[in-house]
């Protein structure tokens, strides 16, 4: 059924959105939040589940694919999505009926609310990843082949290109390369599919766990309370209470077209004393306990500040900070053979298999 | 000895420190002016320790904060502008009052430092002279990607200064922010600042001279260190809010401890900040919630609470400074400095001078970053000399190196922090073997 989202839901929606993506910085999150919640004070906003759209409804993924300049040093003019969804629609002949997140954290689960508002296209309560992912190949669509192209992007000069591939990690490969060129970020319209496709593979429910985490979160309550909620809601684990001993940059090498180099956070757990290693690329892919597999990606990691149980975000991590390390599970759908192929370490250039590898 | 100053618009409150001891304790003189206030506060001191005083330092971030912002024009350079007024850039209100025009300049880099628009300089030109013609002195100008080439800026500041070189400039670049909204606010205060900047550095300068001509004057910085006066004029943003940073460096320096935790119960809630080479460890922003950050370097300070993680391997100071006193500290908390000290002038004292590097670099590998960090260290080094340090007492204090996530390859941001002291203040800064017991 569908929902109209009220001004505390989005405020919700951005603590839950930095939660999933504790890797990036939060300020395009705040940016877009104060745009929507600027743009709703003359326009509801609907939140649908794909149930609700007709099995041939046309539907698109919107999001940012980055590489370069960040989001918050040249948002977007406001033109961006609107012109994507325009020629995608010119592309295929079709009205698009709903738009879905690219990735349903930080500012790609922020930016399908402001471009609902301005196209008055219902959201839906669906993503093809449940967290965010570096690579537009990196989705659930893919995984059961949903075709990702065409691909509409425009940057950050107005500038155009529609991708036509047929190979997701060739797509990949052409939308980076393009956004780099177009100015470090392109606005994109991909994934387009019908309601049907979207609802047999997508993961559902993406954006309103994004505002029960923020419920969660912003609740005048305990951090005691805080974490036994999330770990109810995301079936979440406290691996270490650690502090940061070092952090190193450039920690392994690479060569796999992936934006941003890689780092590693060691910490010591505060009271077993065990080393935790955090290896890190975009995101955070790794949790060694002395040396163990603690978390893997697709498993889940935020960091928390142990005595106010807010995010971390990766760039605020210093040496002597004392962190909680939560993992928690992905969407059902990364852990089958198809998604850890396109997820586990090795598709980022770690040269580990998932630990449920040897349990499927 | 070190005197450290905190001024209003009546009044100035002084204390003189001796290495970690104060040989004159906090005492406030009112008077119908700054300059008189200072001036008769200058004149007491100077009777009672004449030339043994070197260093004076002055917080003037309550006046700096209090000050109605001068008008300010408003220059941002990007591709393209805003298409609706929803995806304009917003600043906190108190400084958007102050913006009295805002000007749009084709332009604009990318992270590699590439131009995604040709600079518009034409159509600014052309702009030109309806700026100069107004009242408004003060322009701040933020170009996207000036993190990556501050050449459009400075392009645009080149072009109003040689039209009018009595306008006062600022250019977002010289703050670091990789967020266009932190720099735009950053450099919009900062020139909106820079004629109070002006006259109390004057002033300051007239009195330091008058009744201790041989002592070097410097202002707070946000950072727990001190800048030359000069500075002030410029860079005012930086002295802004001080006093976190002074409270926590002034109980560590009286407590002896160069490295560690300080706790500060106030009347408004218990605090917590560390002490990180004898500085405040810092961020380099100042967070205002979700509104526009102040891209400042300033001392990191958090609330402190039940859940605070005790380590009893780590120094701790705990300082009681609430008015009320007759209940204990909360959260058990025992102090360890004697209580009614005026620590943040103490820390305001003892501020050593500090400089920055914050930027971009270019690594192809390992030994290249390397190579780039240690620049940047030099570079941090040369920057606190040219700030009046001796070369022979200058540390770094922090030297990392970050990662962009989903940013260029190969592009990682230097962040250096240096400090050191003049060749007559030796006395507080922490030795080398106290500052490498930092955990």
């Amino acid at each position: 059924m569908s929902t109209q989202l009220t001004a505390d839901d989005v405020r919700h929606l951005r603590t839950g959105a930095h939660f999933l993506a504790c890797a990036i910085d939060p300020t395009a999150i705040h940016v877009y939040t104060d745009m929507i919640l600027q743009a709703m004070e003359h326009q509801s906003l609907e939140l649908a589940t794909v149930a609700e759209l007709a099995p041939d409804d046309l539907v698109v993924a919107v999001g940012m694919v980055t590489q370069g300049l960040f989001i918050a040093d040249m948002p977007p003019v406001g033109d961006e999505f609107l012109g994507c969804i325009n020629a995608m629609e010119a592309k295929l002949g079709r009205r698009v009926r709903a738009i879905y997140s690219l990735a349903a954290a930080n500012i790609n689960g922020m930016i399908p609310l402001m471009v609902g508002l301005q196209s008055s296209l219902p959201v839906i309560d669906s993503d093809p990843m449940g967290r965010v992912f570096p690579l537009i190949s990196q989705t659930t669509l893919n995984i059961g082949q949903v075709a990702i192209s065409p691909i509409a992007m425009m940057g950050v000069t107005g500038e155009r290109a529609i991708v036509e591939a047929t190979n997701p990690q060739r797509a990949e490969t052409l939308v980076r390369a393009l956004v780099t060129e177009l100015g470090g970020w392109a606005a994109t319209a991909m994934y387009p599919c019908t309601a049907a496709q979207l609802k047999e593979h997508g993961v559902h429910g993406s954006v309103s766990r994004m505002i029960r985490i923020g419920q969660i979160q912003d609740a005048e309550t305990s951090v005691e309370r805080k974490y036994l909620m999330l770990a109810e809601l995301l079936d979440a684990t406290r691996v270490a209470r650690a502090r940061v001993t070092h952090i190193e940059g450039l920690s392994r090498p690479t060569d796999l077209g992936l934006p941003a180099q890689p780092s590693s956070v060691t910490l010591e757990d505060e009271s077993t004393g065990q080393i935790i290693r955090l290896e890190i690329q975009n995101e955070i892919l790794l949790v060694l306990v002395d040396g163990a597999i603690a978390a893997a990606v697709p498993d889940m990691v935020t960091l928390l500040n142990s005595e106010h149980g807010t995010v971390v975000t990766l760039d605020d991590v210093r040496v002597g900070n004392v962190v909680d390390v939560l993992t928690y599970p992905a969407a059902a759908q990364w852990y089958s053979q198809a998604g850890l192929a396109l997820a586990e370490p090795k598709a980022f250039g770690i040269p580990l298999r998932h630990p449920r590898r040897s349990h499927a | 000895m070190r005197i450290g100053l905190r001024l209003r618009e009546n009044s100035c409150r002084s204390l003189v420190l001796d290495g970690r001891t104060i040989v004159s304790a906090a005492r406030e003189i009112h008077a119908g002016s700054i300059a008189e206030a200072l001036d008769s506060a200058l004149a007491g001191l100077s009777r009672e320790f004449g030339s043994g005083v070197r260093e004076i330092t002055a917080d003037v971030g309550h006046v700096l904060a209090t000050r109605n912002l001068a008008d300010v024009v408003a220059v941002r350079i990007s591709p393209r502008p805003p298409a609706d007024a929803f995806h304009a850039a917003s600043v906190p209100p108190r400084v958007e009052a102050a913006v009295s025009r805002t000007v749009h300049v084709s332009g604009g880099h990318d992270m590699r430092g590439r131009p995604l628009a040709q600079l518009d300089l034409e159509a600014f030109l052309a702009a030109l002279p309806s700026i100069l013609s107004g009242n408004v002195r003060n322009v701040a100008i933020t170009s996207v990607g000036s993190t990556a080439s501050t050449d459009h800026e400075t392009r645009i500041a080149d072009a109003i200064l040689s039209n009018d070189s009595e306008m006062r400039i600022s250019i977002s670049s010289d703050f670091y922010s990789s967020v266009f909204r932190d720099r735009d606010y950053t450099a919009i205060l900062n020139t909106a600042l820079m004629e109070t900047g002006e006259e109390l550095a004057a002033t300051l300068d007239a009195a330091g001279q008058r009744h201790f001509p041989a002592a070097t004057l410097s202002f707070a910085r946000n950072d727990g260190g001190r800048a030359p006066l000069p500075r002030l004029a410029v860079a005012p943003v930086h002295g802004l809010r001080p006093e976190p940073a002074s409270v926590i460096l002034g109980a560590a320096t009286l407590a002896g401890v160069p490295n560690g935790e300080v706790v500060i119960c106030t009347d408004s809630g218990v605090i917590v900040g560390h002490l990180r080479g004898g500085l405040p460890a810092a961020n380099s922003l100042i967070r205002q919630g979700y509104e526009a950050s102040l891209a400042s370097n300033a001392a990191v300070v958090e609330s402190y609470t039940a859940n605070h993680p005790i380590r009893p391997d780590v120094s701790s100071v705990i300082a009681d400074l609430r008015i009320e006193q007759t209940t204990p500290p909360p959260f058990g908390l025992v102090p360890t400095l004697p209580a009614a000290q005026d620590v943040a002038l103490v820390g305001c004292a003892a501020a050593p001078l500090t400089s920055w590097i914050d930027r971009l670099e270019t690594v192809s590998g390992r030994t290249d970053l390397e190579a780039v960090q240690h620049r940047a260290e030099e570079d941090a080094q040369s920057a606190a000399v040219q700030l009046g340090a001796n070369p022979g007492q200058i540390h770094i204090i922090e030297s990392n190196v970050f990662a962009m996530p989903y940013g260029n390859p190969g592009i990682v941001r230097i962040r250096v922090q240096a400090a050191g002291e003049t060749s007559g203040g030796k006395e507080r800064f922490p030795t080398t073997e106290a500052r490498r017991a930092a955990p």
